[in-house]
């Protein structure tokens, strides 16, 4: 997902024409995800098996276990870095998969595997010797398929439909994370009774793949190995909350790009040191900034809130549009409610309960009073006056509930505009609706400014 | 003959209309029940009406500012009639089934009727994982417990046995009409199918069982001598498909012989085991359920809904299936390429009809059902 920021492209005609001043210790992290890709890459020479999973940030118990990891989305966003996911989704459609699936699932399924067969005939569209068929290509098929979906049913049949490409021989183990409802009268953020029964249901079928790993490497697990990479992933995420909280000052030092762009080692990246530099440099430069008073944004006058999946096509483009009227997204739902959110969950001596904890609480796990709930608590703490809300066509689970938290905005004094577009198919976004919609909301928020 | 037909279409038609109609008569609770796999026994056994929600054929307005529509009708439908107080005469929903349309619907609903109780559960989806049993039973123990806390009584397990019995009877008797319909000894339209089925699902069953023992014994007309092109039906998950798209399949040539519709046969085909204890019995019953009738919304890895299907053309002697896929219905669009693809490797005609909440251009569908009705004869000719 990194990768995307880089795609070349202009910056949109649009405002005042700034940019957005993005952070430097950010390129870190695409040496680690191009690395990390090389590595995956050399998987089988070195002899590692192979697990394609989607989901959660599963990747540690993979890690403590020495295999090689492949995240479809993460797959689907690096082949579209490199312009690759229309040919994928043209494939997937003449196949017959319907343009509104999951357009991460229509660009995994439809490129990463389908064509891979037929990259050897020609028949994809792509010669053979063509860059982006040479990189397809290198993809190490997997020797085990683990699903681990909080919340999206639509990812779990992503899987399904993986698993019998494969030719339904290669071994998949599906991991249950199921909705906390929160209907009962002790429900709350982290409490409550289906809060405690669901941790455990979800950490025993964690357990339960830690077996199915050994069962398909004929090698015991190694759970103090698990916390020795838990070790690293805790402080690492520490360091990222400490960042975040950094970014209640004024102006904002980064921006919620920055955190977008700061996902992916966080979410598939090996748990070793260079997490935690990564976050070490990220949180030096934010701190800097924020004692130079430099935003992430030049004479930040609003501050926003990003809520839906990211639009991946339009990472750096989106960026410079809000830059270039003033407006700092500062946080985000997706951002800033995922993603080892509550480290201190994790006893790094018994790792696993924690661990099922912080996939429960991904930002769409939630029923909605809690997590607008903790929407709210978000927009308070960094002095949100407007929310971004992007209807991402293909992404029911995280547009669910969008209309609720729009009305939840509104109600606290806080203006609201949605915008269409999509995670990984491109056709959707429309851009003059966001200028149109964007211009005017900067404006109510002015005039607000001004009644103030 | 066609008196009980008539009540079961009027039924169907007004679901809800239904419901308030017992209620204002009992003074019972009536419970909304959401597709596709919650035991609406325990809710009956609770002494309730369970009436499994419909979309309905108004259009959508008002739900358009709690819903995006690129939904599913039938959870767009849900959501406006919510929002325009059609769910008032119900005491409950029994909520929580796996789809992530569902899921948000059900937050719509809670937000905007904050006095309806949401019994909500949800479903292990993933029904061959070592734990589906225990988790499915302690789910169903839930619900139990939870419908207990509503009527604020016991429900005793001699009333969930004996509501079992009531509901695999019906279950039983519609099959019997499949049965009939599918050896050519009945002439049942697909829209009085429908609405044999479909008046199951929120009629008081005593009276539904009544109703159709009395239909079973009445003089039966059979179908026309003239041949016509036999057919499947295949899809349609949640909801019913729309009355016009079913007399027009009927009116190009087409006799629907079989399907697998959840208004159909996927609601009929399994009975609950009477002898076993009741929630293990229910269990084994939601968990058996996709071994049977594929179901794309389950993750199952010996089930091939494409194999079911080829299997069940061939045993009604149907000449050619037609899928009728809901527009935004992720997990039948996830699994339609598969049946595509068997069904052209075998060499059985097959089409595709997308359907929507709104309707569909009806003359367009006319002209391609007439070349597929031409196709499927030439094809049983050659």
């Amino acid at each position: 997902m990194l990768n995307l920021v880089d795609r070349p492209g202009p910056s949109p005609i649009f405002g005042n024409g700034e940019r957005a001043n993005r952070l430097q210790s950010t390129r870190f992290g695409g040496k680690l995800v191009n690395a990390y890709w090389e590595s995956l890459f050399r998987a089988k020479e070195e002899g590692k098996k192979v697990v394609w999973y989607n989901g959660t940030y599963i990747p540690p118990f993979f890690h403590a276990h020495d295999l090689a990891w492949v995240h479809g989305e993460a797959w689907s966003a690096y082949l579209a870095a490199k312009h690759g996911e229309m040919p994928a989704q043209k494939a997937g459609e003449q196949r017959g998969y319907d343009r509104e699936l999951c357009s991460y699932a229509r660009t995994h399924i439809g490129q990463a595997l389908i064509d891979l067969g037929k990259l050897k005939d020609g028949t994809l569209g792509i010669a053979p010797d063509d860059e982006r068929a040479v990189t397809m290509a290198k993809l190490p098929p997997p020797d085990m398929i683990i699903n681990a979906y909080p919340y999206c049913s639509s990812g779990q049949q992503w899987d399904d439909i993986t698993y019998r490409l494969f030719g339904k021989k290669v071994p998949m183990f599906t991991v249950s994370i199921p909705l906390l409802w929160g209907g009962r009268p002790d429900a709350g953020y982290l409490r409550g009774e289906e809060w405690e029964q669901r941790s455990r249901y979800v950490a025993d079928q964690l357990v339960a793949m830690t077996r199915f790993l050994e069962e398909h490497t004929g090698r015991k697990y190694n759970f103090d190995r698990l916390s020795e990479v838990m070790g690293y992933v805790k402080k690492a995420a520490r360091l990222r909350l400490e960042a975040m909280d950094l970014c209640t000052a004024t102006p904002s030092p980064a921006s919620f790009f920055d955190w977008i762009v700061s996902i992916a080692p966080v979410n598939f990246l090996p748990g070793d040191q260079n997490l935690v530099t990564y976050f070490e440099g990220v949180k030096a430069e934010i701190k800097e900034r924020a004692e130079r008073g430099i935003g992430a944004v030049k004479d930040e006058k609003y501050r926003l809130f990003f809520d839906g999946m990211m639009n991946w096509n339009k990472v750096g483009w989106l960026a410079d549009k809000f830059a270039a009227v003033n407006a700092c997204v500062v946080a985000g739902r997706y951002t800033h409610m995922s993603f080892w959110q509550e480290p201190e969950l994790i006893d790094l001596d018994e790792p696993v309960l924690g661990m099922a904890q912080n996939y429960l609480i991904c930002p769409n796990n939630h029923g909605a009073p809690i997590m607008i709930g903790e929407i709210e608590r978000i927009c308070d703490k960094f002095g949100i006056g407007g929310m971004v809300m992007h209807a991402s066509r293909t992404c029911r689970g995280m547009t669910n509930s969008q209309f609720l938290i729009a009305e939840s905005a509104k109600r606290n004094g806080r203006q609201a505009l949605f915008f269409e577009g999509d995670v990984a198919d491109e056709s959707f976004y429309k851009d003059e609706l966001l200028n149109t919609r964007l211009e005017a909301m900067i404006e109510s928020m002015e005039a607000q400014r001004r009644a103030a | 003959m066609e008196d009980v037909l008539d009540l079961f279409e009027d039924v169907a038609a007004d679901s809800l209309g239904y419901a308030r109609r017992w209620k204002e008569e009992t003074g019972g609770r009536v419970i909304g029940v959401l597709p596709m796999h919650f035991p609406a026994e325990l809710a009956h056994a609770a002494g309730a009406l369970p009436v499994i929600l419909q979309e309905d054929e108004e259009p959508i307005t008002i739900g358009h500012k709690s819903v995006f529509n690129f939904y599913c009708g039938f959870n767009r439908s849900l959501i406006d009639q919510a929002l325009r107080g059609k769910f008032s005469g119900l005491d409950a929903i029994m909520f929580g089934d796996h789809c992530v349309q569902l899921l948000g619907t059900a937050d719509v609903i809670r937000a905007n009727i904050p006095g309806l109780p949401i019994l909500f559960n949800q479903l292990c989806s993933i029904i061959d994982a070592e734990w589906a049993l225990a988790e499915t039973e302690r789910t169903f123990q839930q619900l139990w417990k939870e419908l207990e806390t509503l009527i604020g009584r016991k429900i005793d397990e001699a009333d969930v046995r004996a509501s079992i019995r009531l509901f695999n009877r019906d279950r039983g008797l519609m099959r019997r009409l499949y049965d009939l319909r599918r050896n050519g000894q009945i002439a049942l339209s697909a829209r009085q199918m429908q609405a044999v089925v479909k008046s199951s699902m929120v009629m008081d069953k005593a009276q539904h069982c009544a109703l159709l023992e009395r239909f079973l014994t009445q003089k039966r007309s059979e179908p026309s001598a003239v041949r016509s092109v036999r057919v499947f039906l295949s899809g349609h998950l949640c909801h019913a498909p729309k009355l016009d798209i079913l007399d027009l399949i009927e009116t190009c040539g087409g006799r629907v012989v079989d399907d697998d519709l959840y208004h159909g046969f996927r609601f009929i085909f399994a009975d609950i085991d009477e002898q076993a204890p009741p929630v293990r019995a229910l269990a084994d019953w939601y968990l058996s359920r996709n071994r049977k009738v594929p179901c794309p919304t389950r993750a199952v890895k010996g089930a091939d809904w494409e194999q079911y299907l080829l299997k069940a053309v061939a045993d009604c002697r149907a000449d050619g299936l037609i899928v009728l896929m809901a527009k935004f219905c992720e997990p039948h669009m996830f699994f339609y390429p598969e049946i595509k693809e068997a069904f052209e490797r075998r060499g059985v005609p097959h089409l595709l009809v997308e359907t929507e909440h709104e309707g569909v251009a009806l003359e367009a569908l006319k002209t391609r059902l007439e070349t597929f009705m031409e196709i499927t004869r030439r094809a049983v000719a050659a």
